[in-house]
């Protein structure tokens, strides 16, 4: 691991104990500039880690609770005539924000969801025919209520392919959740975090990310990977070439996070269920979890090492 | 490519001699056969060429580790010598017999250290010089078969070869169609020419080394003595056969090896003294067959002739003149009948001569090649790999680093001790489980190397290379200690030249 990327992991763990995992599969989804979503029961710290990571890399943290009534003008700002009659544009949540934490995206109503999608993809958001870019870097981290609670629905299965990567935290263990209570003793620890990362080195890794070395093999072994999950037995859809080229970028941020600055076969298998598993549609009748399925995958797809060392043909 | 060139020629010598002294159709289909035998890639490759004994010395200290010499296989061991590297000694016999032996390697007096200079030979000269001498007599010999061209050396050829026929026929029921040539001609020049050829196959075998021509020569002489129904007396036939097939196995040889010249040699004199019948027969068993056959042949007559219809009886007596012509006339066809039979008993349809020719010629190289296959094989598998370790030492590092992580992966693969279809980086703890931690740790460690190889643009350093070799080095030694003589056959063999996917 990179010392400053280090360095940010170590401030957030100030505050979330035995998150680290978490923490860095955040992390290195705002380095390959893509967003976050969090599948996870409410309380175990998802707003938390939001905030520790925006103060510790100094980006502004803003944070939508998503109700069936958030209307789309919420987000992306509204024109309004104001006094002497000029028609003003009045910036909503997205507007000069860095980190957005949209909480339960599920329950939201199908407009303000695709307004918030479309803010995601384009880094941009148009009102009244007038567009207005957002800030740089961009990075939502959207949680979900598992379905079935009140008043949600599913995220629709394109709108959820645009998520870099899928997370669940999970519940801490003892030796955490004791260290989490202990710290709260003395006051709030958010205040201890301090920022460590300049945004601009931030968009200079964004940058070198960007133009990592990564070998033909290994882009034949993702799309080798992306097309086996297609004809799979037990899935129904598999993965899509934005999930193969998401697939890229994260393994991408993996290799640059290591402190390297070329891509191997383990960074995309590293990062690999991150990235696929809310990408994969099961069929009914079928009898594995998504997580076996992808592991399937990656014991059946031949490793871009042997074939490197092999020359394989493909 | 002289050797080659060598090779040709002989076989051209036997194409113009059996034009010559034959003109049976199953002969000629020998002569066919016998001039694609070189053509065939595989036997003229591995038996035509041997590699200069100058190229595996400087490739020596890279395949120390790699191939494991015959001796070591078969735990062929010495007392210990002052020297001798302690992870040579042969603790468990040692233990048994109260004194130290260590096994016999032939590269233990090399330093073990710089395994990856590879000094460029430089051109032998006497090896140029006896590529020369080989021209010589390559040349000499399609000149010399052209002398049969000349009538009275042609005469006296022939009239050599009725000789044979006559031996052929005192010792054999075989029945041969002689030359028209007259009886006072002389067998000297024929003699001569065959002493001749003779002499420039042998310089050219002592000059050469050539392998293919003392098997081809073996043949010939197998096919001469099955076809003619000769044999030597026994002892000269082993003597021959053993003098043919030394030469062509590689030298220094080995016990195993003799082992299996010995039963080389065995087969062919197995083949041509008792599997092939009427070559080694006794005057009296093969006319004792003739007689026999004829004695059928006559059984089949008398009841031919004493079946005589009942009505015709009754005729005869009836009209005795005309009958008796008539009776004559039938007898006279009858017998006429019988001779055909006869004939068609005796002289075998036509394609059974060819058959036998072609099952005898196939019999004869099978037996010639066979015992040496395994030989072929190990030697060509040898030769592959010391070609693959040429890479090792290339220019290219990445190249070389790359072929370094094949044979480690390889060699892993082969002993089913890999860790299977998972990156490199991950292998450490199926190797720490299967193998020793302190392997698995630095295999670990050495993976960057090939990953910076396999997926980056930067340059390699020569450290980086000399890590990889000794992680290879580590992995043999490690894989040779912990595995039986059948599991070192098998690393030998495998060693990691797989074309296609290892699985």
């Amino acid at each position: 691991m990179r010392p400053e990327l280090e360095q940010v992991v170590q401030e957030v763990e100030k505050v979330i104990a035995g998150k680290r995992e978490g923490i860095v599969r955040i992390l290195l989804a705002l380095l390959a500039d893509g967003h976050v979503l969090l599948d996870d029961v409410p309380g175990v710290g998802k707003t938390t880690l939001a905030v520790a990571l925006s103060r510790a890399v100094g980006l502004s943290c803003r944070r939508v609770q998503f109700t069936p009534d958030v209307l789309p003008s919420d987000l992306v700002g509204f024109s309004m005539v104001d006094p002497s009659g000029t028609l003003n544009y009045r910036p909503g949540a997205l507007s000069g924000t860095h980190l957005l934490l949209g909480d339960e995206i599920n329950r939201a109503s199908s407009r303000t969801q695709s307004a918030l999608l479309e803010a995601m993809e384009e880094r941009q958001v148009s009102v009244d025919g007038k567009t207005y870019p957002l800030e740089k870097p961009f990075l939502v981290i959207a949680t979900q209520n598992s379905v079935g609670t009140s008043g949600t629905q599913f995220l629709p299965y394109a709108q959820m392919d645009r998520f870099l990567i899928r997370l669940t935290l999970g519940y801490p263990d003892y030796a955490a959740q004791m260290a989490m209570l202990r710290s709260r003793q003395g006051g709030n620890p958010m205040d201890r975090v301090v920022c460590v990362l300049k945004r601009e080195r931030l968009l200079d890794m964004q940058k070198d990310v960007q133009t990592l070395t990564v070998k033909d093999a290994i882009l034949d072994y993702i799309t080798r990977l992306t097309m086996a999950s297609r004809t799979h037995e037990a899935v129904s859809v598999g993965i899509s070439p934005r999930g193969a080229l998401f697939l890229d970028r994260m393994a991408r941020a993996k290799a640059y996070a290591e402190g390297r600055d070329f891509v191997t076969g383990a960074d995309v298998q590293a990062v690999f269920p991150d990235v696929c598993a809310h990408r994969v549609l099961l069929k009914e009748e079928s009898r594995q979890s998504v997580e076996e399925v992808l592991q399937d995958l990656l014991r059946s797809v031949d490793v871009p090492d042997r074939r490197a060392v092999w020359k394989l043909k493909a | 490519m002289i050797r080659r060139i060598s090779g040709l020629c002989a076989w051209l010598l036997l194409a113009i001699c059996l034009y010559f002294f034959e003109n049976n159709t199953g002969t000629r289909i020998v002569l066919l056969l016998s001039l694609l035998l070189p053509l065939i890639p595989s036997v003229r490759a591995s038996l035509l060429r041997r590699d200069s004994p100058e190229a595996s010395e400087t490739l020596q200290p890279l395949s120390r580790t790699l191939s494991v010499p015959w001796e070591e296989l078969f735990g062929d061991v010495r007392t210990y010598q002052p020297g001798d590297p302690v992870n040579r000694i042969h603790w468990k016999l040692s233990a048994k017999r109260h004194e130290l032996l260590s096994r016999q390697v032939s590269f233990d007096d090399q330093p073990a250290s710089a395994p990856c200079d590879l000094p460029v030979p430089a051109p032998d000269r006497s090896a140029q010089r006896k590529k020369r001498a080989v021209r010589l007599p390559a040349l000499l010999l399609p000149i010399s078969a052209c002398l049969l061209f000349l009538p009275s050396i042609r005469m006296s050829a022939m009239a050599l070869a009725n000789s044979v026929f006559e031996m052929s026929e005192q010792s054999n029921a075989y029945l041969y169609e002689h030359f028209p040539v007259s009886p006072d001609t002389s067998l000297l020049p024929a003699l001569l020419l065959l002493l001749l050829i003779l002499g420039i196959l042998l310089g050219i075998l002592l000059l050469s080394g050539s392998r293919l021509l003392a098997l081809g020569m073996a043949a010939v002489c197998v096919i001469f003595q099955v076809y003619f129904g000769l044999s030597l007396p026994s002892p000269l036939q082993v003597a021959l056969f053993l003098l043919l097939v030394l030469w062509c196995l590689a030298r220094p040889l080995e016990k195993r090896v003799l082992l299996h010249l010995a039963l080389c040699v065995l087969t062919v004199s197995l083949l041509v003294c008792l599997v092939f019948p009427g070559t080694d027969l006794s005057v009296e068993t093969a006319s004792e067959r003739v007689r026999d056959l004829l004695s059928r042949l006559t059984g089949a007559q008398t009841a031919l002739l004493s079946e005589t219809p009942a009505g015709e009886t009754e005729t005869r007596h009836l009209h005795g003149r005309t009958l008796t012509e008539g009776s004559q006339e039938a007898q006279a066809e009858r017998e006429f009948q019988l001779v055909t039979l006869q004939e068609v008993q005796i002289s075998q349809p036509p394609w059974t001569g060819l058959l036998r020719t072609v099952l005898l010629l196939l019999g004869v190289i099978a037996a010639l090649i066979l015992p040496f296959l395994p030989f072929m094989l190990m030697e060509m598998r040898r030769r592959k790999a010391l070609e693959a370790q040429k890479v090792f030492a290339s220019e290219n590092l990445r190249e070389a680093v790359l072929a370094i992580f094949q044979n480690i992966t390889g060699a892993l693969h082969v002993m089913g001790l890999d860790g299977g279809n998972l990156p490199y980086c991950a292998w450490e703890n199926q190797l720490a489980e299967k193998l020793t931690d302190g392997y698995a740790r630095h295999f670990s460690e050495c993976v960057p190397v090939f990953e910076q190889a396999a997926y980056s643009d930067h340059p390699l350093s020569e450290n980086q290379r000399q890590q990889a070799l000794d992680l290879l080095y580590e992995t043999r030694q490690l894989l040779e200690s912990r595995s039986d003589w059948r599991q070192k056959l098998r690393l030998r063999y495998g060693e990691c030249l797989w074309v296609a996917s290892p699985s």
